[in-house]
């Protein structure tokens, strides 16, 4: 009988193991690659191997030849417009579904294509839409009146990175749509009726009423989207290869330059290592913060 | 509801699907267009379908049909290999009450969300240094930093579905626990590792940073041949539409089948839909 | 004396005796001699510009003529590099034959990751060695006294212009020979761009010219070329001995040229700020840019409305090639000369069938024959070797083949974009500040400063500065010298 209580208790680790082991040696070999070589000089194309020690260099490096800080103010900016920019139109047509008049359930299922493209493909799709001469998006809004810069959207360093999240938020608003919709419909219909019976008009039932309940599930979704657009790096790829100038320069963008153009191993593994440490104290804050109380 | 309201309602209705589905529908069509009548402007919507872009990219000289070849095997390779680690550990989270299961949890998100470039490249030696530089199984490995933990969040949803009592009832048939897991939790829990496995395979196929850096000309993956038609003597516009158009497909149709766990899926289970 | 497997000795009888048989047999008929060891296969890198669809066309031939199969796999410019560097890094043959940027030389010659191919060339006489421009040799295949390629497409870079244009302003035409160009400057240049901007032609309102703004690589390949030709070097000395790589990129001279720059970009269409090179070439044949500067090739691929699309442009009658101008009056001029060779990684198994694909690609013949390929036009003119400039069937295909063999003559690859090992890095920087300096977030002072402290930081952070290798007088008569003594003369 002990012995099936020990088997017991020990199960779950023992089939939490293999994926543990694998996810951790898939993380601390590259971690801990990065960060013996951000000690050494490794540059591929002055030689295959390491040529010698050069203490803090390279993270000197990263701040004297790579457009750091401006890359960590774009991507935080891009993280942070994006995400509220795809919350707020999320929720206009959350609620737009949430009428459930008739066509909505058809809407549903295809207002989400968008979200099923690969990023590179959504690049490609507005770099064409967005092209200077004969993009049909550039002519409809010139069309319009709307004031388009005359290098384009991509070509200007006031829009570049707007573009950039603009794309984004035109692939993801519809993912927060159907999610803070399946959120509206979690709610209890009761609450609401009390509230109604209340007088409370739908104005101040949605913000105190309804906005609150949803916060789990907002405080989720904005955590996975502001980090995936923190990541931002195919949409920057293709659409503007962080041009013009530094404009849309973000720091996976920095990462991939040093480290797959340039190929210089040893700066890219001191830039991957601030990186890693920005990464973890925000998503640490966040949980701290916003998200400790969930129950999984 | 009032009638006016219901027209103002049924307008944004249709604002919203033709600012979501309109420009994918302009791409579709310009995969067949001539490519001279990429830019024509004003837009027109009725042309003579052209299918050369097709022919040029799929059958003649086709480099393009490897590539579909390559995102099948790479997709289905990664979550294929990610399915057994996250059964196990998704079956431990949802059935045993133990120390440090927000840890993991928290753990498991945090890799989803990291940056994946910053493996990348730390990737790119190693699989040079132990010789599977652009091999499939490089790219099938290294994507599991993103599958595992995917797969796991999304499946312990679903296993949390399946009632405690019919495990139980297993039990007391003197079944022990793995032989309970393998008659019950994944016979109930099937429909969810099949959504699941859709999911998987989706985001590996999105995927293009890892193939970027790990594949080699004959194994690299549809949405990363799009991008080598940035040559610098052209850009071929017909035929980034059609081989995006051919890589975009499997999503569409796997989401438009999931229908109703797409909520689930898209949130790693954690908001059930 | 020689590296690879087959001695000298044995390769040259075996050479003996086929050859003398079936020399000029056929136009291939040198080749033949290793048809008896036929069977075997080459793999071939190359990358998607157009001389490698010229190369595809006529490959045949050279299996017909050889027996040797050839599998050729083209990849983009950044998938080529990755490629080749994750096969050196492992040591693996991942192809016999590799298309080798000018930029990549000197680090693949140093690091041993391609063999020289001078023993090939000193006991190969039909390989007709002293053919080829010194120029392109010195620029796209030399190192280190050693020739490492052979030069497969050079490209200068020319003027084009619209003739129909310049009739209706009533400018002269342009000198299309050196010879001609005596008072033809960077001045005139810019008067004439700011006389035909805004004009309007047929109803069309024309932009002066356009540049190609795309940051960091294509912004650098063009404006190198103002940049070179007001005088501008990169480094203290190089690549004449001994080198000093102490960054003068922030001269006057420099500094000049980018204003200038400026000026060129203002009188471009404004979205140009994003140009690759292609958009460049697409926007000239669209009919509403007067005249610009580029590399050779755009010289015939204007003709196409887009490339691949097989559809003639509007300018297509009504374009003219002209030489660059020079600063001042009869003044210095240098030519940017870049391109593209065949190499040979040192791993390769199979060398010796390698060497005869090389020296068969890279020859006379089937240059000529790249250049009479008509898919979709033609479009292959990026000779290298003085023979195919002097053929006739070629002029007429190309008219434009005496001004950009001029220009080839005036080219300097080693000057004008340095080879130096981390080539990448620095046009990196570079390219992004002069593509803020477009933009107007900085003056051209500042971002010429800011590409000077830079420099400096990653040339001394490569131990670059100072330079502890020795160094080799690199200069066009050593490679005149080095040409002659392996041609035998």
């Amino acid at each position: 009988m002990r012995n099936r209580y020990t088997w017991n208790r020990r199960l779950p680790y023992l089939l939490l193991a293999p994926s543990v082991i694998v996810l951790l040696a898939l993380i601390l070999y590259p971690l801990a690659f990065a960060l013996c070589n951000s000690f050494w000089f490794w540059n591929l194309q002055m030689g295959p191997a390491p040529l010698y020690y050069s203490g803090l260099d390279n993270y000197r490096l990263v701040f004297q030849v790579t457009p750091f800080w401006v890359a960590l103010k774009n991507t935080l900016l891009l993280g942070f417009l994006g995400t509220f920019a795809q919350f707020w139109f999320g929720m206009g047509i959350a609620l737009l579904l949430h009428t459930h008049l008739r066509g909505t359930g058809l809407m549903r299922a295809l207002l989400i294509m968008p979200t099923t493209l690969a990023p590179v493909v959504a690049g490609f799709l507005f770099r064409y839409l967005l092209e200077p001469k004969g993009g049909l998006l550039l002519w409809a809004l010139e069309g319009i009146g709307f004031p388009v810069p005359p290098q384009g959207f991509l070509g200007n360093a006031n829009t570049a990175l707007l573009s950039i999240g603009a794309v984004d938020t035109w692939q993801w608003t519809p993912f927060f749509a159907i999610v803070l919709y399946a959120g509206l419909l979690s709610i209890n219909e009761e609450v609401k009726e009390a509230a109604q019976v209340d007088g409370a008009s739908a104005w101040r039932m949605f913000w105190s009423i309804t906005l609150p309940l949803l916060r789990p599930i907002a405080a989720f979704l904005v955590m996975i989207r502001f980090m995936q657009l923190f990541n931002s790096f195919d949409l920057v790829f293709v659409l503007t290869s962080g041009g013009p100038g530094t404009a849309s320069r973000t720091l996976s963008f920095n990462l991939y330059r040093e480290g797959l153009v340039n190929y210089n191993i040893g700066l890219t593994a001191a830039m991957t290592w601030l990186v890693v440490i920005i990464v973890s104290v925000i998503i640490n804050l966040y949980l701290f913060f916003i998200y400790r109380k969930r129950e999984w | 509801m009032q009638r006016r309201h219901k027209v103002i309602i049924y307008a944004l209705m249709a604002l919203v699907m033709i600012f979501f589905l309109g420009p994918i529908l302009w791409f579709i069509l310009l995969a067949f267009r001539h490519p001279s009548e990429a830019y024509t402007l004003p837009p027109q919507l009725f042309f003579e379908p052209y299918l050369g872009n097709f022919g040029d990219t799929f059958v003649d000289p086709g480099n393009n049909a490897p590539q579909l070849v390559s995102s099948v095997i790479v997709s289905t390779g990664a979550t294929l290999l990610s399915l057994p680690f996250a059964l196990a550990s998704a079956y431990a989270l949802s059935r045993f009450a133990m120390r440090g299961k927000d840890f993991i949890m928290n753990w498991y998100i945090s890799l989803l969300i990291a940056p994946p470039i910053v493996f990348v490249i730390p990737y790119f030696i190693l699989m040079s240094r132990i010789g599977w530089a652009g091999s499939y199984q490089a790219m099938i490995v290294t994507l599991q930093t993103l599958a595992i933990p995917f797969s796991v969040w999304l499946l312990k949803s679903f296993m949390d579905e399946v009632p405690l009592d019919l495990e139980e009832a297993a039990w007391v048939d003197g079944a022990n626990r793995i032989a309970a897991f393998f008659r019950i939790i994944i016979p109930l829990a099937l429909p969810g590792i099949i959504v699941t496995s859709m999911f998987t395979f989706v985001f590996s196929w999105n995927n293009v940073i890892f193939p970027l850096a790990l594949s080699k000309q004959s194994t690299t993956t549809l949405p990363v041949g799009t991008i080598s038609f940035f040559a610098s003597s052209g850009v071929y516009w017909g035929h980034i539409a059609a081989t995006a158009v051919v890589a975009m497909l499997p999503p569409m149709i796997i989401f438009l089948l999931l229908g109703r766990y797409v909520v689930r899926g898209l949130t790693f289970g954690a908001v059930k839909g | 004396m020689s590296k690879q497997g087959i001695s000298r000795r044995d390769f040259l009888k075996a050479g003996g005796a086929a050859g003398a048989a079936l020399a000029g047999a056929t136009p291939l008929g040198n080749l033949a001699r290793v048809a008896a060891q036929s069977d075997q296969t080459i793999n071939v890198l190359t990358v998607g510009d157009p001389w490698d669809l010229a190369l595809r066309s006529v490959t045949d031939q050279f299996t017909e003529a050889t027996g040797i199969t050839v599998n050729i796999e083209t990849l983009g410019y950044t998938a080529l590099q990755a490629r080749l560097i994750n096969a050196f890094l492992t040591q693996s043959a991942d192809a016999d034959v590799i298309a080798v940027d000018q930029m990549w030389i000197s680090q693949m010659a140093d690091n041993g990751w391609i063999r020289s191919l001078d023993d090939f060339i000193g006991m190969d006489s039909d390989a007709n060695f002293d053919d080829f421009l010194p120029e392109c040799l010195y620029s796209l295949s030399t190192w280190r006294n050693q020739v490492w390629t052979l030069p497969i497409a050079s490209y200068a870079q020319g003027i084009m212009y619209r003739t129909d244009l310049f009739e209706a302003a009533g400018i002269d035409p342009l000198p299309s020979s050196v010879a001609d160009a005596g008072m033809w400057t960077w001045e005139d240049y810019f008067g004439i761009l700011e006389q035909i901007n805004g004009m309007d032609l047929d109803g069309t309102s024309m932009y002066g010219t356009t540049v190609i703004g795309f940051q960091p690589v294509p912004v650098v390949h063009m404006y190198s070329q103002l940049s070179a030709s007001y005088g501008t070097r990169w480094f203290t000395q190089f690549p004449e001995a001994p080198w000093d790589f102490s960054p003068t990129i922030n001269s006057e001279a420099n500094v000049a040229a980018l204003h200038d720059w400026k000026r060129l970009y203002e009188l471009s269409p404004p979205e140009s700020i994003n140009y690759l090179w292609f958009d460049a070439g697409t926007r000239y044949s669209q009919g509403d840019i007067g005249m610009f500067f580029h590399w050779t090739p755009y010289f015939y691929l204007v003709n196409n409305e887009g490339y691949l699309t097989g559809t003639p442009s509007p300018v297509v009658d009504k374009t003219a090639t002209a030489v660059l101008p020079t600063l001042t009056a009869g003044g210095d001029q240098v030519v940017s000369l870049g391109g593209w060779s065949l190499g040979m990684p040192s791993t390769s198994g199979n060398q010796e069938a390698a060497w005869q694909f090389i020296k068969w690609a890279t020859g006379a013949e089937a240059q000529k024959a790249m250049g009479e390929v008509n898919v979709k036009g033609h479009q292959f003119a990026d000779f290298s070797r003085q023979s195919n400039y002097d053929d006739a069937g070629l002029n007429e295909i190309y008219p434009f083949l005496d001004t950009q063999l001029e220009m080839m003559k005036l080219g300097d690859g080693k000057v004008v974009r340095p080879p130096a090992p981390i080539y990448t890095s620095l046009e990196g920087v570079y390219g992004l500040q002069i593509n803020q300096a477009m933009t107007g977030a900085v003056s051209p002072e500042q971002a010429l400063e800011t590409t000077e402290t830079l420099f400096q930081n990653i040339l001394s952070g490569n131990q670059m500065i100072p330079y502890g290798i020795e160094s080799f007088d690199d200069t066009l008569e050593n490679t005149k010298a080095l040409q002659a003594s392996l041609s035998g003369m």
